[in-house]
Protein backbone atom coordinates (compact mmCIF):
# COMPACT_ATOMS: atom_id res chain seq x y z
CA UNK A 1 0.00 0.00 0.00
CA UNK A 2 3.09 2.54 1.13
CA UNK A 3 6.62 1.72 -0.10
CA UNK A 4 8.76 4.15 0.84
CA UNK A 5 12.57 3.63 -1.28
CA UNK A 6 16.06 4.96 -0.03
CA UNK A 7 14.48 7.97 1.91
CA UNK A 8 17.11 10.25 3.31
CA UNK A 9 17.08 13.83 4.78
CA UNK A 10 19.43 16.43 6.46
CA UNK A 11 19.19 19.30 8.81
CA UNK A 12 22.08 21.03 8.20
CA UNK A 13 24.91 18.66 8.44
CA UNK A 14 23.29 17.27 10.76
CA UNK A 15 21.62 13.38 8.76
CA UNK A 16 18.87 12.19 10.19
CA UNK A 17 17.63 9.72 7.85
CA UNK A 18 20.20 7.38 6.16
CA UNK A 19 18.33 5.68 3.42
CA UNK A 20 14.87 3.99 4.66
CA UNK A 21 13.16 1.46 2.85
CA UNK A 22 9.71 1.13 4.80
CA UNK A 23 6.54 -0.98 3.83
CA UNK A 24 2.96 -0.67 4.92
CA UNK A 25 0.54 -3.33 3.86
CA UNK A 26 -3.81 -2.18 3.84
CA UNK A 27 -4.59 -2.94 7.05
CA UNK A 28 -1.53 -3.24 8.75
CA UNK A 29 -0.91 -1.65 12.02
CA UNK A 30 3.16 -0.45 12.85
CA UNK A 31 4.73 0.83 15.41
CA UNK A 32 7.81 2.94 15.23
CA UNK A 33 10.15 2.29 18.06
CA UNK A 34 13.53 3.69 18.59
CA UNK A 35 14.94 6.71 21.22
CA UNK A 36 14.91 9.98 20.87
CA UNK A 37 16.83 11.23 17.26
CA UNK A 38 16.63 8.06 15.87
CA UNK A 39 14.68 9.71 13.15
CA UNK A 40 11.33 8.19 13.69
CA UNK A 41 9.15 11.18 13.90
CA UNK A 42 11.51 13.02 10.62
CA UNK A 43 10.61 10.20 8.57
CA UNK A 44 6.86 10.25 9.40
CA UNK A 45 7.02 13.79 8.62
CA UNK A 46 8.56 13.13 5.22
CA UNK A 47 6.25 10.64 4.35
CA UNK A 48 3.39 13.24 4.87
CA UNK A 49 5.26 15.78 3.25
CA UNK A 50 5.34 18.40 6.32
CA UNK A 51 9.43 17.92 5.49
CA UNK A 52 10.78 17.83 2.31
CA UNK A 53 13.23 14.70 1.66
CA UNK A 54 16.58 14.90 0.50
CA UNK A 55 16.60 11.64 -1.02
CA UNK A 56 13.71 9.07 -1.93
CA UNK A 57 10.66 7.68 -3.95
CA UNK A 58 7.43 7.23 -2.79
CA UNK A 59 4.38 4.64 -3.59
CA UNK A 60 1.19 5.10 -2.59
CA UNK A 61 -1.45 2.82 -4.08
CA UNK A 62 -2.26 4.42 -7.60
CA UNK A 63 0.18 7.42 -6.86
CA UNK A 64 4.25 7.17 -7.58
CA UNK A 65 6.50 9.94 -6.80
CA UNK A 66 9.76 11.25 -6.39
CA UNK A 67 9.87 12.59 -2.61
CA UNK A 68 11.82 16.03 -3.82
CA UNK A 69 10.33 16.40 -7.20
CA UNK A 70 6.86 16.04 -5.97
CA UNK A 71 4.70 18.98 -6.89
CA UNK A 72 2.37 20.42 -4.73
CA UNK A 73 -0.74 19.37 -6.52
CA UNK A 74 0.41 15.87 -6.18
CA UNK A 75 0.71 15.79 -2.76
CA UNK A 76 -2.13 17.74 -1.58
CA UNK A 77 -4.11 14.33 -3.72
CA UNK A 78 -1.80 11.86 -1.82
CA UNK A 79 -2.53 14.15 1.79
CA UNK A 80 -6.29 13.87 0.74
CA UNK A 81 -6.09 9.75 1.70
CA UNK A 82 -4.10 10.48 5.11
CA UNK A 83 -4.78 11.04 8.19
CA UNK A 84 -2.06 12.82 10.73
CA UNK A 85 -2.52 12.95 14.82
CA UNK A 86 0.17 15.13 16.51
CA UNK A 87 2.38 14.72 19.19
CA UNK A 88 0.81 18.71 20.32
CA UNK A 89 -2.63 17.68 18.93
CA UNK A 90 -2.62 20.61 16.95
CA UNK A 91 -6.47 21.54 16.75
CA UNK A 92 -7.52 24.33 15.21
CA UNK A 93 -7.78 26.96 18.22
CA UNK A 94 -10.78 29.20 16.79
CA UNK A 95 -12.44 26.20 16.09
CA UNK A 96 -15.08 23.91 18.27
CA UNK A 97 -14.13 19.94 18.62
CA UNK A 98 -17.63 19.59 15.75
CA UNK A 99 -15.78 22.11 13.55
CA UNK A 100 -12.47 20.80 13.48
CA UNK A 101 -13.81 17.42 12.50
CA UNK A 102 -15.96 19.01 9.82
CA UNK A 103 -13.38 21.79 8.57
CA UNK A 104 -11.69 18.94 6.38
CA UNK A 105 -14.63 17.37 4.85
CA UNK A 106 -16.90 20.85 4.35
CA UNK A 107 -13.92 23.01 2.93
CA UNK A 108 -11.51 20.53 1.12
CA UNK A 109 -14.11 17.73 0.70
CA UNK A 110 -16.72 19.96 -0.43
CA UNK A 111 -19.31 17.74 1.21
CA UNK A 112 -22.70 19.40 2.12
CA UNK A 113 -22.62 20.44 5.70
CA UNK A 114 -25.16 18.36 7.30
CA UNK A 115 -23.50 15.05 6.29
CA UNK A 116 -20.48 16.26 7.21
CA UNK A 117 -21.79 17.22 10.76
CA UNK A 118 -23.30 13.89 10.93
CA UNK A 119 -20.45 12.08 9.95
CA UNK A 120 -18.26 14.55 12.26
CA UNK A 121 -20.73 13.54 15.37
CA UNK A 122 -20.46 9.75 14.59
CA UNK A 123 -16.29 10.50 14.55
CA UNK A 124 -16.94 11.75 18.02
CA UNK A 125 -18.83 9.23 19.18
CA UNK A 126 -16.22 6.45 18.13
CA UNK A 127 -13.50 8.23 20.09
CA UNK A 128 -16.40 9.14 23.22
CA UNK A 129 -16.13 12.67 23.00
CA UNK A 130 -19.82 13.67 21.64
CA UNK A 131 -20.85 14.98 24.40
CA UNK A 132 -17.92 17.81 24.18
CA UNK A 133 -18.50 18.29 20.52
CA UNK A 134 -19.36 22.20 20.97
CA UNK A 135 -16.55 22.55 23.07
CA UNK A 136 -13.13 24.86 22.39
CA UNK A 137 -9.92 23.51 22.17
CA UNK A 138 -9.00 25.33 25.04
CA UNK A 139 -11.89 23.73 27.11
CA UNK A 140 -10.83 20.59 26.74
CA UNK A 141 -7.96 18.28 28.58
CA UNK A 142 -5.09 17.26 26.77
CA UNK A 143 -6.10 13.42 26.18
CA UNK A 144 -9.69 15.14 25.39
CA UNK A 145 -7.66 17.17 22.51
CA UNK A 146 -5.76 14.19 21.39
CA UNK A 147 -9.49 11.64 21.00
CA UNK A 148 -10.90 15.36 19.06
CA UNK A 149 -7.50 15.06 16.94
CA UNK A 150 -7.96 11.45 15.80
CA UNK A 151 -11.31 12.06 15.19
CA UNK A 152 -10.37 15.05 12.65
CA UNK A 153 -7.93 12.28 11.28
CA UNK A 154 -10.29 9.62 10.28
CA UNK A 155 -12.81 11.78 9.19
CA UNK A 156 -12.44 11.94 5.53
CA UNK A 157 -12.14 7.97 5.67
CA UNK A 158 -8.32 7.81 5.14
CA UNK A 159 -6.80 4.68 3.90
CA UNK A 160 -3.71 5.81 6.32
CA UNK A 161 -3.32 7.11 9.77
CA UNK A 162 -0.40 8.15 11.36
CA UNK A 163 0.33 8.91 14.46
CA UNK A 164 3.74 11.11 15.70
CA UNK A 165 3.97 10.17 19.42
CA UNK A 166 0.59 10.35 20.38
CA UNK A 167 0.60 10.29 24.12
CA UNK A 168 4.32 11.65 24.93
CA UNK A 169 2.28 15.11 25.54
CA UNK A 170 -0.02 13.99 27.99
CA UNK A 171 0.41 12.68 31.56
CA UNK A 172 0.31 9.02 32.02
CA UNK A 173 -3.14 9.05 33.54
CA UNK A 174 -4.64 11.08 30.71
CA UNK A 175 -2.74 8.14 27.81
CA UNK A 176 -4.96 5.57 28.71
CA UNK A 177 -8.01 7.09 26.70
CA UNK A 178 -6.01 7.92 23.77
CA UNK A 179 -4.69 4.46 23.63
CA UNK A 180 -8.18 3.21 23.90
CA UNK A 181 -9.21 4.54 21.52
CA UNK A 182 -6.14 3.96 19.37
CA UNK A 183 -6.76 0.18 19.82
CA UNK A 184 -10.29 0.41 18.72
CA UNK A 185 -9.04 1.82 15.05
CA UNK A 186 -6.51 -0.57 14.79
CA UNK A 187 -9.49 -3.82 16.13
CA UNK A 188 -11.50 -2.29 13.60
CA UNK A 189 -8.92 -2.50 10.72
CA UNK A 190 -7.30 0.75 10.38
CA UNK A 191 -4.24 1.29 8.52
CA UNK A 192 -1.71 2.56 11.09
CA UNK A 193 1.98 4.09 11.41
CA UNK A 194 2.40 4.95 14.95
CA UNK A 195 5.63 6.39 16.12
CA UNK A 196 5.72 5.95 20.31
CA UNK A 197 7.25 4.92 23.33
CA UNK A 198 4.88 2.95 24.50
CA UNK A 199 5.98 -0.64 24.74
CA UNK A 200 3.37 -2.46 26.10
CA UNK A 201 0.92 -0.82 23.64
CA UNK A 202 3.11 -1.55 20.65
CA UNK A 203 3.37 -5.11 21.73
CA UNK A 204 -0.36 -5.38 22.50
CA UNK A 205 -1.82 -3.81 19.65
CA UNK A 206 1.11 -3.52 16.60
CA UNK A 207 1.23 -6.58 14.31
CA UNK A 208 4.51 -5.19 13.10
CA UNK A 209 7.18 -3.33 14.99
CA UNK A 210 10.25 -1.10 12.98
CA UNK A 211 13.09 0.09 15.44
CA UNK A 212 14.94 2.84 14.58
CA UNK A 213 18.70 3.99 15.30
CA UNK A 214 20.53 6.26 13.90
CA UNK A 215 18.53 7.49 11.33
CA UNK A 216 18.43 4.02 9.95
CA UNK A 217 15.69 0.87 10.01
CA UNK A 218 17.85 -1.51 12.23
CA UNK A 219 15.25 -4.24 12.57
CA UNK A 220 11.53 -4.94 12.10
CA UNK A 221 9.87 -7.95 12.75
CA UNK A 222 6.32 -9.02 13.74
CA UNK A 223 5.18 -7.50 17.15
CA UNK A 224 5.39 -10.69 18.90
CA UNK A 225 8.66 -11.99 17.53
CA UNK A 226 10.07 -8.70 17.99
CA UNK A 227 9.88 -8.85 21.99
CA UNK A 228 10.43 -12.35 22.63
CA UNK A 229 13.85 -12.96 20.41
CA UNK A 230 15.08 -9.25 19.30
CA UNK A 231 17.79 -10.34 16.30
CA UNK A 232 20.03 -7.25 16.69
CA UNK A 233 22.38 -6.69 19.98
CA UNK A 234 21.28 -2.42 19.92
CA UNK A 235 17.70 -3.74 19.65
CA UNK A 236 18.24 -6.14 22.73
CA UNK A 237 20.05 -2.83 24.34
CA UNK A 238 16.71 -0.45 24.02
CA UNK A 239 14.35 -3.19 25.09
CA UNK A 240 16.16 -3.78 28.41
CA UNK A 241 16.25 -0.09 29.09
CA UNK A 242 12.77 0.62 28.03
CA UNK A 243 11.35 -2.57 29.72
CA UNK A 244 9.51 -1.64 33.01
CA UNK A 245 11.01 -4.18 34.72
CA UNK A 246 14.56 -2.84 33.89
CA UNK A 247 16.25 -2.57 37.55
CA UNK A 248 18.35 1.28 37.73
CA UNK A 249 20.20 2.09 40.67
CA UNK A 250 20.75 5.59 42.01
CA UNK B 1 -13.65 84.11 29.72
CA UNK B 2 -13.72 87.05 27.04
CA UNK B 3 -17.43 86.83 25.59
CA UNK B 4 -15.31 87.23 22.21
CA UNK B 5 -13.64 84.00 22.13
CA UNK B 6 -16.53 82.81 23.80
CA UNK B 7 -18.70 83.39 20.88
CA UNK B 8 -15.87 82.49 18.59
CA UNK B 9 -15.87 78.96 20.18
CA UNK B 10 -19.00 78.23 19.96
CA UNK B 11 -19.42 80.10 16.41
CA UNK B 12 -16.43 78.26 14.56
CA UNK B 13 -17.28 74.35 16.15
CA UNK B 14 -19.90 73.71 14.28
CA UNK B 15 -17.98 74.56 10.91
CA UNK B 16 -14.75 72.55 12.00
CA UNK B 17 -17.08 69.50 13.37
CA UNK B 18 -18.77 69.47 10.04
CA UNK B 19 -15.84 69.06 7.76
CA UNK B 20 -14.73 66.32 10.41
CA UNK B 21 -17.97 64.26 10.29
CA UNK B 22 -18.07 64.66 5.86
CA UNK B 23 -14.52 64.95 5.23
CA UNK B 24 -11.67 63.76 8.17
CA UNK B 25 -13.70 60.76 9.16
CA UNK B 26 -14.59 59.15 5.93
CA UNK B 27 -11.00 60.05 4.66
CA UNK B 28 -9.51 57.74 7.51
CA UNK B 29 -11.60 55.23 7.58
CA UNK B 30 -11.85 54.97 3.49
CA UNK B 31 -7.95 55.19 3.64
CA UNK B 32 -7.78 52.64 6.57
CA UNK B 33 -10.13 50.14 4.74
CA UNK B 34 -7.76 49.79 1.59
CA UNK B 35 -4.69 50.08 3.63
CA UNK B 36 -5.81 46.98 5.64
CA UNK B 37 -6.53 45.33 1.84
CA UNK B 38 -2.70 46.28 0.90
CA UNK B 39 -2.02 45.02 4.43
CA UNK B 40 -3.23 41.87 3.95
CA UNK B 41 -2.22 41.14 0.84
CA UNK B 42 1.49 41.82 1.00
CA UNK B 43 1.53 40.03 4.78
CA UNK B 44 0.16 36.86 2.73
CA UNK B 45 2.35 36.71 0.35
CA UNK B 46 5.39 37.05 2.66
CA UNK B 47 4.24 34.09 4.59
CA UNK B 48 3.39 32.09 1.65
CA UNK B 49 7.32 32.77 0.54
CA UNK B 50 6.34 33.37 -2.74
CA UNK B 51 9.55 33.93 -4.68
CA UNK B 52 9.79 37.53 -6.03
CA UNK B 53 6.61 38.31 -4.77
CA UNK B 54 7.94 38.43 -1.03
CA UNK B 55 10.63 40.50 -2.05
CA UNK B 56 8.93 42.57 -3.75
CA UNK B 57 6.57 43.31 -0.81
CA UNK B 58 9.83 43.64 2.06
CA UNK B 59 11.22 46.68 -0.83
CA UNK B 60 7.78 48.42 -0.62
CA UNK B 61 7.62 48.05 3.16
CA UNK B 62 10.89 49.04 3.05
CA UNK B 63 10.08 52.37 0.88
CA UNK B 64 6.97 53.84 2.44
CA UNK B 65 8.32 53.41 6.53
CA UNK B 66 11.51 54.73 5.34
CA UNK B 67 10.12 57.70 4.01
CA UNK B 68 7.72 60.43 5.64
CA UNK B 69 4.02 60.67 4.92
CA UNK B 70 4.01 63.90 3.78
CA UNK B 71 6.60 63.56 0.90
CA UNK B 72 5.02 60.39 0.05
CA UNK B 73 1.88 63.03 -0.36
CA UNK B 74 3.84 65.84 -2.37
CA UNK B 75 4.88 63.12 -5.11
CA UNK B 76 1.59 61.33 -5.39
CA UNK B 77 -0.64 64.96 -5.62
CA UNK B 78 2.75 67.79 -6.99
CA UNK B 79 4.91 65.01 -7.74
CA UNK B 80 3.11 62.56 -10.64
CA UNK B 81 1.52 65.39 -12.91
CA UNK B 82 4.77 66.11 -14.17
CA UNK B 83 5.40 62.63 -15.99
CA UNK B 84 1.62 63.04 -16.73
CA UNK B 85 -0.45 61.60 -14.04
CA UNK B 86 -3.05 64.15 -12.56
CA UNK B 87 -4.90 62.66 -9.43
CA UNK B 88 -7.54 64.52 -7.49
CA UNK B 89 -6.78 65.72 -4.09
CA UNK B 90 -9.17 63.67 -2.46
CA UNK B 91 -8.18 60.54 -3.97
CA UNK B 92 -4.74 61.31 -3.87
CA UNK B 93 -4.59 61.93 0.08
CA UNK B 94 -6.72 58.43 0.37
CA UNK B 95 -3.77 56.40 -1.96
CA UNK B 96 -1.26 58.69 -0.03
CA UNK B 97 -2.43 57.27 3.27
CA UNK B 98 -3.71 53.40 2.46
CA UNK B 99 0.17 52.87 0.71
CA UNK B 100 1.69 54.19 3.96
CA UNK B 101 -0.60 52.73 6.23
CA UNK B 102 -0.85 49.39 4.59
CA UNK B 103 3.07 49.09 4.68
CA UNK B 104 2.61 49.11 8.90
CA UNK B 105 -0.22 46.94 8.90
CA UNK B 106 1.26 44.36 6.83
CA UNK B 107 3.81 44.48 9.54
CA UNK B 108 1.65 43.85 11.89
CA UNK B 109 -0.49 41.12 10.32
CA UNK B 110 2.83 39.04 9.64
CA UNK B 111 4.03 39.05 13.06
CA UNK B 112 0.15 38.22 13.89
CA UNK B 113 0.25 35.42 11.14
CA UNK B 114 3.31 33.94 12.42
CA UNK B 115 2.44 33.93 15.90
CA UNK B 116 0.06 31.12 15.41
CA UNK B 117 1.47 27.85 16.39
CA UNK B 118 3.07 26.60 13.03
CA UNK B 119 1.23 23.02 14.06
CA UNK B 120 -2.05 24.54 13.14
CA UNK B 121 -0.81 25.15 9.71
CA UNK B 122 0.40 21.26 9.14
CA UNK B 123 -2.50 20.38 10.90
CA UNK B 124 -4.38 21.97 8.30
CA UNK B 125 -2.54 20.96 5.30
CA UNK B 126 -2.87 17.14 6.20
CA UNK B 127 -6.95 17.80 6.58
CA UNK B 128 -6.86 18.18 3.12
CA UNK B 129 -6.83 22.01 3.43
CA UNK B 130 -4.46 24.60 0.75
CA UNK B 131 -2.51 27.61 1.58
CA UNK B 132 -6.02 30.10 1.60
CA UNK B 133 -8.22 27.52 2.86
CA UNK B 134 -6.02 27.53 6.26
CA UNK B 135 -5.43 31.17 6.48
CA UNK B 136 -8.90 32.08 5.96
CA UNK B 137 -10.52 29.70 8.01
CA UNK B 138 -7.78 28.80 10.80
CA UNK B 139 -4.90 31.33 10.88
CA UNK B 140 -6.50 34.84 9.86
CA UNK B 141 -9.17 34.35 12.39
CA UNK B 142 -6.62 34.13 15.25
CA UNK B 143 -4.15 36.05 14.31
CA UNK B 144 -6.63 39.33 13.44
CA UNK B 145 -7.10 38.96 17.32
CA UNK B 146 -3.75 39.74 18.01
CA UNK B 147 -3.13 42.08 15.23
CA UNK B 148 -6.71 44.06 16.61
CA UNK B 149 -5.02 46.36 19.34
CA UNK B 150 -1.95 47.60 16.50
CA UNK B 151 -3.91 47.87 13.94
CA UNK B 152 -6.83 50.09 16.00
CA UNK B 153 -3.24 51.63 17.07
CA UNK B 154 -3.21 52.35 13.22
CA UNK B 155 -6.86 53.97 12.72
CA UNK B 156 -6.11 55.77 15.43
CA UNK B 157 -3.24 57.76 13.98
CA UNK B 158 -4.26 57.56 10.71
CA UNK B 159 -7.16 60.15 11.84
CA UNK B 160 -4.37 62.67 12.90
CA UNK B 161 -2.25 61.93 9.64
CA UNK B 162 -5.67 63.03 7.38
CA UNK B 163 -4.87 66.15 8.37
CA UNK B 164 -2.32 66.01 6.30
CA UNK B 165 -4.74 66.10 2.98
CA UNK B 166 -5.08 69.94 4.17
CA UNK B 167 -1.50 70.34 2.37
CA UNK B 168 -3.02 69.01 -0.52
CA UNK B 169 -6.06 71.85 -0.96
CA UNK B 170 -8.63 68.94 0.74
CA UNK B 171 -11.08 70.95 2.76
CA UNK B 172 -11.04 68.68 5.68
CA UNK B 173 -11.23 69.64 9.48
CA UNK B 174 -7.32 71.40 9.98
CA UNK B 175 -7.97 72.99 6.71
CA UNK B 176 -10.83 74.93 7.86
CA UNK B 177 -9.13 75.59 11.31
CA UNK B 178 -6.18 76.78 9.16
CA UNK B 179 -8.74 79.01 7.35
CA UNK B 180 -10.68 80.99 10.14
CA UNK B 181 -7.52 81.13 12.31
CA UNK B 182 -6.34 83.05 9.29
CA UNK B 183 -9.17 85.40 9.22
CA UNK B 184 -9.94 86.12 13.03
CA UNK B 185 -5.89 86.12 14.23
CA UNK B 186 -6.80 83.40 16.79
CA UNK B 187 -4.64 80.75 15.66
CA UNK B 188 -4.03 79.72 19.25
CA UNK B 189 -8.18 79.14 20.14
CA UNK B 190 -8.64 77.51 16.90
CA UNK B 191 -5.89 74.93 16.94
CA UNK B 192 -6.83 74.24 20.46
CA UNK B 193 -10.12 73.50 19.53
CA UNK B 194 -9.17 71.52 16.43
CA UNK B 195 -7.06 69.60 19.19
CA UNK B 196 -10.02 68.88 20.91
CA UNK B 197 -12.24 67.47 18.33
CA UNK B 198 -9.10 65.49 17.13
CA UNK B 199 -9.47 64.46 20.80
CA UNK B 200 -13.24 63.76 20.87
CA UNK B 201 -12.65 61.30 17.99
CA UNK B 202 -10.04 59.55 19.07
CA UNK B 203 -11.82 59.17 22.63
CA UNK B 204 -14.84 57.54 20.89
CA UNK B 205 -12.87 55.15 18.66
CA UNK B 206 -10.31 54.19 22.30
CA UNK B 207 -13.89 53.33 23.58
CA UNK B 208 -15.26 51.35 20.62
CA UNK B 209 -11.82 49.36 20.86
CA UNK B 210 -12.53 48.43 24.36
CA UNK B 211 -15.57 47.51 23.45
CA UNK B 212 -14.16 45.20 20.66
CA UNK B 213 -11.39 43.89 22.61
CA UNK B 214 -13.85 42.42 25.52
CA UNK B 215 -15.85 40.75 23.05
CA UNK B 216 -13.04 39.23 21.54
CA UNK B 217 -11.60 37.75 24.06
CA UNK B 218 -14.98 35.80 25.19
CA UNK B 219 -14.55 33.65 22.36
CA UNK B 220 -12.96 30.40 21.83
CA UNK B 221 -11.99 29.53 25.75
Amino acid sequence: MIRVKNLHKSFGSNEVLKGIDFEVDNGEVIAVLGSSGSGKTTMLRCMSFLEKADQGEITFDEFHHDMVTISRRDIHKMRMHMGFVFQSFNLFANQTALENVTTGLTVARKIPKPQAQETAHEMLKKVGMEDRALYYPAQLSGGQQQRVAIARAIAANPRVVFFDEPTSALDPELTGEVLDVMKKLADEGTTMVIVTHEMQFARDVADKVVFMDGGSIIEQNGAKEFFESPQQERTLQFLRRSSKDYNYYI
Amino acid sequence: MDGRIFNLLVESFPKMLVPCLKMTIPLTLISFGCSLVIALVLALVQVAEIPGLKQLARLYIWIFRGTPQIVQLYIIFYGLPSIGVMIDALPASIIALSLNAGAYNAETLRASIQAIPKGQTEAGYLTGLNFLQIMRKIVLPQASRIAFPQLFNSLISLVKTSSLASSVTVIEMFSVAKKIAGITFEPFILYCEAAVIYLMVCTILTLVQDVCEKRLNIAWS
